[in-house]
């Protein structure tokens, strides 16, 4: 039990940072190796603001959505904006954008190459502190279930939710999915697609952000935390099938549960062999995904 | 000048400059520039599958580091005080386990072919051909393409990599192989700071860019262009689309091996973090800077860039910039020139051999 409430813990992380890459990746077919930056950059916002600011962890969420939000914004402004069409390129273009990130974050913004340096950034390792409240654990049929676990899962789901709302109920939801199945005939209607884009690239890196944020409360902060994540987010989107809200869900859900009970069988290693492994299987067997049914 | 005497003039250039450097070199540097002309031979290996086949392997690394791997056992196994038993293994065992290779760890029966060092130089090239044969054999077989076989090379590397850390006793772990004998072949020595390992490293070089080229001037790279260009067309020309794919991606992978075992030669080490993804990503770009279709691009690519980036290590100011450059020059050399250094050189002599053309014409009209 406890096993699989970890498992589920780490699920609502990787859903959250796979569920924006699904859409940029889904809609854009913009492969955004920075995307893992956003969750360091959502991370650091939280340490700077609980620091210098003192907000507590729930102020940051907004915040860090925000920050990431306008990050992702002039990221697809100045660089991606220029690559649509070129897959593999834009995953050389994103990973340069990734080095330059971490490396801002480790030299104070620049600052440190002139003395100044600001409380909570360099290349130190960050704690971030947890309100009282989030440190507690509850009892659910006899097993021990950390809070803050539980507020990441239940994060997850509303992150979830807003987004499904947005997708499927909303003006610029209907005009994101049309872009996605038929860019030209979506732009030939009159939908801006560009500005589309622009807004998914924003929306989804600010759902990173949050991720980093929630992160921040159980991991310690390094400039270098985002890699991982974007690797295992993108195995998910992929696995999950690409475009999918409900196949991202699901097989987060299950990588996060079969990384977590091999950790507790054998150890952490093994864990993330089988979940590679596990991924490599179905992208091989069904390269269109887990849950995909009709193929377009 | 037309771009293909052009092209033979930089080869000729190349190769006497890379034999005559440690003429000039003292010995940090020969071992450095050594080092350089190594990541040069994994750019001709991304070159060659990525260029002229279009497959993007980011997992070059697993190839590179199981080069290292094979080699550096066997180097390890040279050295006195790690006979019959490698010290890292007799600081792992189990209190009662027998001292001899065949069991004193688990798994350490696998160094015991490593005792001679023609095994690990064969198995340094062989062993990460019959691993790429393998994984290709099914991403290919499966007509995986693009993204996803870099996403699962990707993936193989990543668990290369921890399984290389997480088995300490038999891998030497997080640290990796460092206590090393030099290589010797019939009682010659190979002195990583000497001009020896340089030449050996250079003329390896030299063979594989020749080879390379010989092979993809030929039958085997204008099909391999068919394929990048156009997958689904190739096959219904009749070509056997998987079969070169996955040649080509297992002689990638043997150049990679190569070039491994040549770093184990020159830096002495090995380790798990070159299966790193950054290192794989950064093979790429290397060749990606210098000019993905050129073999000769990819390697000054690689040797521009690890050059300057040593020279930013070197200084204060520069060596916390670095990297931002580096990232930098990622995205201008994606952005603005997706041929890279060889490109610009190709537009170039075409450009000058067009305005001599266009010189000599208005001459003769001139004339007329």
């Amino acid at each position: 039990m406890e096993t699989f409430v970890i498992g589920l813990s780490i699920a609502s992380i990787l859903f959250m940072v796979a569920l924006g890459l699904a859409i940029i990746y889904g809609t854009m077919n913009v492969i955004n190796l920075a995307h893992g930056e956003m969750v360091m950059i959502g991370a650091y916002t939280t340490v700077l603001a609980t620091k210098h600011l003192g907000f507590n962890i729930y102020l940051c969420l907004p915040l860090a959505f925000l920050v990431t939000a306008t990050f992702g914004l002039i990221i697809e402004r100045t660089v991606v904006r220029r690559l649509y069409g070129r897959l593999l390129d834009t995953l050389l273009a994103t990973w340069g954008i990734a080095l330059i990130l971490q490396q801002l974050i480790r030299i104070h913004f620049g600052l440190g190459l002139f003395g100044v340096e600001i409380d909570g950034l360099g290349s130190d390792l960050q704690n971030v502190p947890v309100p009282a409240e989030l440190q507690q654990a509850f009892q659910l049929f006899g097993a021990n279930i950390p809070v803050y676990r539980a507020f990441v899962f239940v994060a997850a789901l509303a992150l979830g939710a807003i987004t499904w709302l947005l997708m499927f109920r909303t003006r610029f939801g209907s005009q994101l999915r049309a872009v996605s199945v038929a860019r030209n005939t979506a732009a030939a209607c009159g939908i801006n697609d560009k500005r589309v884009n622009m807004l998914a690239f924003a929306y989804g890196s600010g759902l990173a952000g949050i991720a980093g944020v929630l992160v921040s409360g159980f991991k310690t902060v390094s400039p270098d935390m985002g890699t991982p994540y974007v690797v295992d987010a993108f195995l998910v989107v992929v696995a999950g099938g690409v475009g999918h809200l409900l196949g991202t869900f699901a097989s987060a859900g299950i990588l996060g549960e079969v990384q977590s009970f091999v950790a507790t069988w054998a150890n952490d290693v093994y864990g993330r062999t089988v979940l590679f492994a596990v991924v490599i299987f179905i992208l091989l067997f069904k390269p269109q995904g887990l849950f995909v049914t009709k193929s377009r | 000048m037309t771009y293909r005497t052009a092209s033979i003039i930089a080869y000729i250039v190349f190769f006497a400059v890379v034999l005559a450097l440690p003429l000039v070199l003292n010995s940090f540097w020969t071992n450095r520039v050594a080092i350089y002309l190594v990541y040069s031979i994994c750019a001709i290996g991304i070159s060659m599958s990525w260029g002229y086949a279009g497959i993007l392997s980011l997992g070059q690394g697993l190839f590179f580091g199981m080069g290292a791997y094979m080699l550096a056992m066997s180097l390890t196994l040279a050295v006195p005080d790690n006979n019959p038993v490698p010290q890292l293994m007799l600081l792992n065992m189990e209190p009662d386990a027998v001292r001899d290779l065949c069991c004193v760890t688990t798994g350490s029966f696998l160094w015991i072919p490593f005792r001679s060092v023609a095994v690990g130089m064969i198995a340094g090239i062989v062993v990460p051909c019959i691993l790429a044969a393998g994984i290709g054999y099914v991403m290919f077989k499966r007509r995986t393409t693009g993204v996803y076989v870099s996403i699962i090379t990707l993936a193989f590397a990543l668990i290369g990599q921890l399984l290389i850390i997480n088995n300490q006793p038999l891998t030497g772990g997080f640290n990796g192989l460092a206590d090393l004998a030099l290589l010797e072949i019939g009682g010659f020595e190979f002195d990583p700071y000497g001009p020896s390992a340089y030449y050996a490293v250079a003329f390896t070089l030299i063979v594989v860019i020749l080879l390379a080229r010989y092979m993809l001037a030929g039958r085997i790279g204008q099909v391999l262009k068919a394929i990048r260009e156009d997958e689904a067309r190739a096959r219904y020309l009749g070509y056997d689309v998987e079969n070169y794919k996955l040649f080509i991606f297992c002689v990638s992978a043997g150049v990679a091996g190569l070039a491994g075992m040549l770093f184990t030669l020159t830096s002495e080490f090995a380790t798990p973090s070159l299966m790193a993804t950054s290192l794989s990503i950064s093979m790429v770009i290397w060749a990606a800077t210098g000019g993905r279709a050129s073999l000769l691009g990819a390697c000054i690519g690689a040797l521009i860039v690890n050059f300057v980036g040593s020279l930013a290590s070197e200084s204060a100011t520069f060596q916390p910039v670095w990297p931002i450059i580096l990232g930098l020059l990622f995205v201008v050399v994606v952005l603005f020139m997706p041929n890279g250094i060889a490109g610009i050189f190709k537009a170039f002599i075409e450009r000058s051999g067009k305005a001599e053309r266009f010189a000599k014409a208005e001459l003769s009209a001139r004339e007329a």
